[in-house]
């Protein structure tokens, strides 16, 4: 229907409010308690207008229009009405702008500035009451709090939560936790819907989890911010939850090839930045992950992206995560693959580092076919590539990607004795047919991830008694927490806080000599210094010593490439110094992590396809994605549920083979952790309110 | 009875303006916050109105009352709010003269706002015993023993400790008729 706002007419939708077909035609009306999303109440009446035949203001949010209205936004009546009902809110409101958290991105400040008013001919009153920082995640300061209820219909209406609403207190009313308790105990999901609607600095995101280097967005969802391959997390966490295991897996392979890999041994950055620390556990991302994985039907190959064939060359050495990677975005492209692999088997280290017991040959031989099946892909295993400038003439572009396969030992006296290994030598070869001999008892020294990878490898070859020793205090050591807790199930004695000063023994290792450190710092050129304690030298009698302390690339000295801290490939937005050669994973990075490697992998993918003339874009839809349901209800007790825990085997029975010692979780575990997630993506759902120097 | 009635219904010892504040400090809208005009409109009143009863008013307060008050009546979202403002524009319809004395004249007729009534001490009461003169913290009452003590009303804040304390009930509050006093002590009749 046709209406008429300050004599300009418009084509309003019957049954739109006169302020939404206003908003709706770029025609600006003040308003501040309505908000797109949320019903309109009438409370603030900011919004007046004035309608030929209708005797003085009425609120425009609450008038639906009606065929041949005569609308005036800015007549004496309704601005008499709006500057009024400005200046009341002022008269009770804090004077100070500057120190509210909102301040430059507050409805009420803009308004006011918009209005032209002060409340200086009312009498003043200050409603203060103390900011409260005790709840988790969310600040209220409801000092500032001007009961438009926009917080309270978000919490009741549009969630379903309905834990906020108008309390009495005795500064006035205001908007608050309806039980009086926290926002624990009364129910509280977190969504941050209140957060998000509140036109003033009431309730506010806490200070601590927002970072200034940051954008907004990213600090609202900072699972998916901190995920490498910025995995759209919430959603396929969300599918879980609905039991929706291919629509999870979709989601998840739209950024990475490796699901139930990386579901088994991610480091998991999510997690660390999942908003429910602050609750206690964080919501097992990485574990979802794994049985979205192992329960999928393989749907969303169907949407898989291929372009047409471009005839350009791609050689990819390392068939590590970073070469795979970049090889299935490559051969998705377009561009013809060939991948050359040292090893007899592709997977890098994620075979030949990680022992089997953590990622079983079938799992891996499963995801890497599901990505040579993509087709374009030519893995040849056992075969040496030639260096760079070799392949450059066979091929249009070449991606090294070979990782850091070269194990180091300490320059200790002892290294060179039979019975010592380094890490890399001895993880490979216990998952070949010609495992390294162990001896009885066995010292790994090393504090990280890998020490334990070597220390459960050797206790699964036959070790009777496996030690660990390190630099590191227990606190301080780089292994996570789980693995430290799983290898002391198994047996292992760990010497934490201690230096390793000799491999005993004349021809055969009898000993580590250990001595006790009482402080260990990087000093300001960065180099370890060591405070050692006087009197404590001991021996560990042992017969086999591995070291893990560090590994590095192997054979980058003779690529004719300029490298870095060492033996490092330098890469600017994965080119190397050579043209046409790119570089990605640990090889550039220096030892990390699955995630960053494929992550790695997409952005040398990307970059090498703009190098071959295409336009570089690997991103994919691989599912439709339904809008997530805003109505999330209220659950007594949500913010106390406890983490789910998959199956793992006893440690007897983890020690007496390498079979994997961690079943997926159930259909229903994962359903019931899934629903753990506070859904911090939700909020980014709702409308935002447009100020009005943007109409 | 409602608000409207009850300043319709006023007899001459009730004080038009503090009928008025006491129904604004018991109503709903004070209790509900859900608009603008209800919630922060009941807040002026009631700040305003106080300054009224207690001689803070501003020469302005009677045009911002009338404003306020005849926005509420169409603004507020619920009848509470629209009651409570045709009560504040009956009052100031009916008994506006009421308003402009407390405000301009620093007087209630009714003789029910404390801060406009005046102490005096009754020669025809007082024996002088300075009991008064011992608990006024202002130092208001002059005298001395057996003197009939005088109240210096510029002085006094009206706390009303002195009449509690006097024990022949010689001390009375007065609205516009003066009882006569003595303007400085003189020796007590009353033994």
């Amino acid at each position: 229907m046709i209406i008429t706002i300050d004599g300009k007419q418009i084509e309003a939708k019957k049954d739109s409010s006169i302020l939404e077909a206003a908003l709706e035609a770029g025609i600006y009306i003040p308003h501040l308690c309505s908000h797109p999303d949320l019903e309109a109440k009438g409370g603030c009446r900011l919004c007046s207008v004035e309608i030929d035949g209708i005797k003085g203001a009425v609120p425009s949010c609450m008038t639906k229009v009606e065929e041949g209205m005569n609308i005036t936004v800015n007549g004496p009546e309704a601005t008499k009405v709006r500057k009024t009902a400005m200046e009341l809110m002022l008269a009770t409101h804090p004077a100070d702008c500057t120190g509210c958290p909102k301040y430059g991105k507050c409805e009420l400040q803009s308004l006011y500035q918009y209005l032209g008013v002060s409340p200086e001919r009312w009498r003043k009153k200050s409603r203060s009451v103390p900011n409260d920082d005790s709840n988790p995640l969310i600040s209220h300061l409801f000092t500032r709090c001007i009961r438009c209820g926009r917080c309270i219909r978000a919490c009741q209406d549009l969630r379903g939560v309905n834990i906020l609403d108008y309390v009495k207190t005795e500064t006035g009313i205001r908007a608050g936790i309806k039980a009086g308790t926290s926002l624990e105990d009364a129910g509280c999901r977190f969504c941050g819907a209140c957060i998000e609607v509140c036109p003033t600095g009431s309730i506010v995101d806490q200070i601590k989890i927002m970072d200034e280097q940051r954008s907004y967005q990213e600090n609202v969802v900072p699972c998916r911010s901190n995920c490498p391959a910025h995995i759209d997390i919430p959603a396929y966490i969300r599918a879980i939850k609905e039991g929706d295991f291919d629509t999870a897996t979709a989601i998840i392979r739209e950024k990475v090839p490796f699901p139930e890999v990386l579901g088994s041994v991610c480091t998991h950055f999510c997690e660390s930045g999942c908003k429910r620390n602050e609750l206690g556990q964080p919501v097992s991302i990485c574990k979802l992950k794994r049985v979205a994985a192992v329960n999928d039907s393989g749907a969303w190959k169907e949407r898989v992206m291929k372009c047409e064939a471009t005839g350009k060359k791609v050689a990819v050495i390392g068939a590590g995560p970073s070469g795979l990677t970049a090889a299935y975005y490559l051969a998705k492209k377009g561009h013809s693959v060939t991948v050359f692999e040292k090893n007899e088997k592709a997977g890098g280290q994620c075979r030949y580092g990680i022992p089997s017991y953590r990622l079983p040959d079938e799992m891996l031989d499963r995801e890497i076919n599901t990505i040579l099946e993509v087709g374009n892909i030519d893995l040849q295993c056992n075969t040496v590539a030639k260096s760079p400038k070799e392949l450059k003439k066979e091929f249009d572009a070449v991606l090294v990607s070979i990782g850091t396969h070269l194990g180091t030992k300490l320059p200790i006296p002892g290294n060179d004795l039979p019975n010592v290994y380094v890490n890399v030598q001895f993880l490979k070869a216990a998952r070949s047919q010609e495992k390294l001999p162990v001896g009885k008892r066995v010292m790994v020294l090393g504090g990280g991830n890998v020490a334990y990878d070597c220390a459960r490898t050797a206790i699964r070859s036959g070790a009777q008694e496996v030690h660990i020793a390190c630099l590191e205090s227990i606190d301080k050591m780089t292994a996570s927490k789980d693995e430290i807790e799983e290898g002391k199930e198994e047996g292992i004695i760990l010497h934490a806080g201690y230096s390793f000063l000799e491999i005993t023994g004349e021809s055969t290792v009898t000993g580590v000599k250990l001595q006790k450190v009482n402080r260990f710092y990087f000093d300001e050129n960065r180099r370890a210094v060591l405070e050692l304690e006087e009197g404590s030298q001991h021996i560990v009698s042992v017969d086999t010593v591995i070291f893990a302390v560090g590994q590095k690339p192997e054979g980058t000295e003779s690529m004719e490439l300029e490298l870095t801290h060492g033996p490092y490939i330098k890469t600017t937005q994965s080119k190397t110094s050579m043209e046409g050669v790119f570089a990605s994973g640990d090889v550039v990075t220096g030892t990390r992590s699955v995630i960053e490697a494929i992550a790695g992998g997409r952005e040398s993918a990307s970059a090498i396809d703009e190098y071959l003339g295409g336009d570089g874009n690997i991103q994919e839809v691989l599912v439709q994605r339904k809008a997530a349901n805003p109505f999330i209800g209220h659950i007594d007790g949500f913010a106390h549920l406890q983490r789910v825990q998959p199956e793992m085997l006893d440690s007897k029975t983890r020690c007496a083979g390498f079979d994997a010692i961690e079943k997926p979780m159930t259909c229903d575990q994962a359903k019931c952790e899934a629903g753990r997630c506070l859904q911090c993506d939700l909020r980014l759902t709702l409308s935002k309110v447009k100020l009005w120097n943007e109409y | 009875m409602t608000v409207v009635e009850k300043i319709k219904n006023l007899d001459e010892k009730q004080c038009v303006v503090n009928v008025l504040l006491d129904s604004v400090k018991a109503h709903p809208c004070k209790d509900c916050g859900k608009c603008v005009f209800g919630y922060e409109g009941i807040t002026q009143f009631e700040m305003i109105l106080k300054d009224i009863t207690e001689r803070k008013a501003r020469s302005e307060d009677k045009v911002l009352l009338t404003d306020l008050a005849n926005l509420m009546v169409t603004q507020a979202l619920c009848d509470d709010g629209k009651e409570i403002a045709q009560a504040m524009l009956t009052a100031l319809d009916k008994q506006g003269e009421v308003f402009d004395e407390h405000i301009s004249k620093k007087q209630c007729r009714a003789g029910v706002c404390k801060q406009f009534m005046t102490f005096h001490v009754l020669a025809s009461k007082c024996n002088g015993c300075t009991e008064c003169m011992e608990v006024c913290e202002e130092d208001a009452i002059s005298g001395k023993n057996k003197f009939v003590h005088v109240i210096d009303n510029d002085e006094c804040t009206r706390c009303g400790k002195c009449i509690d304390v006097c024990s022949q009930g010689a001390i009375v509050l007065a609205g516009a008729i003066k009882p006569k006093c003595p303007k400085k002590p003189i020796p007590c009749r009353k033994k």
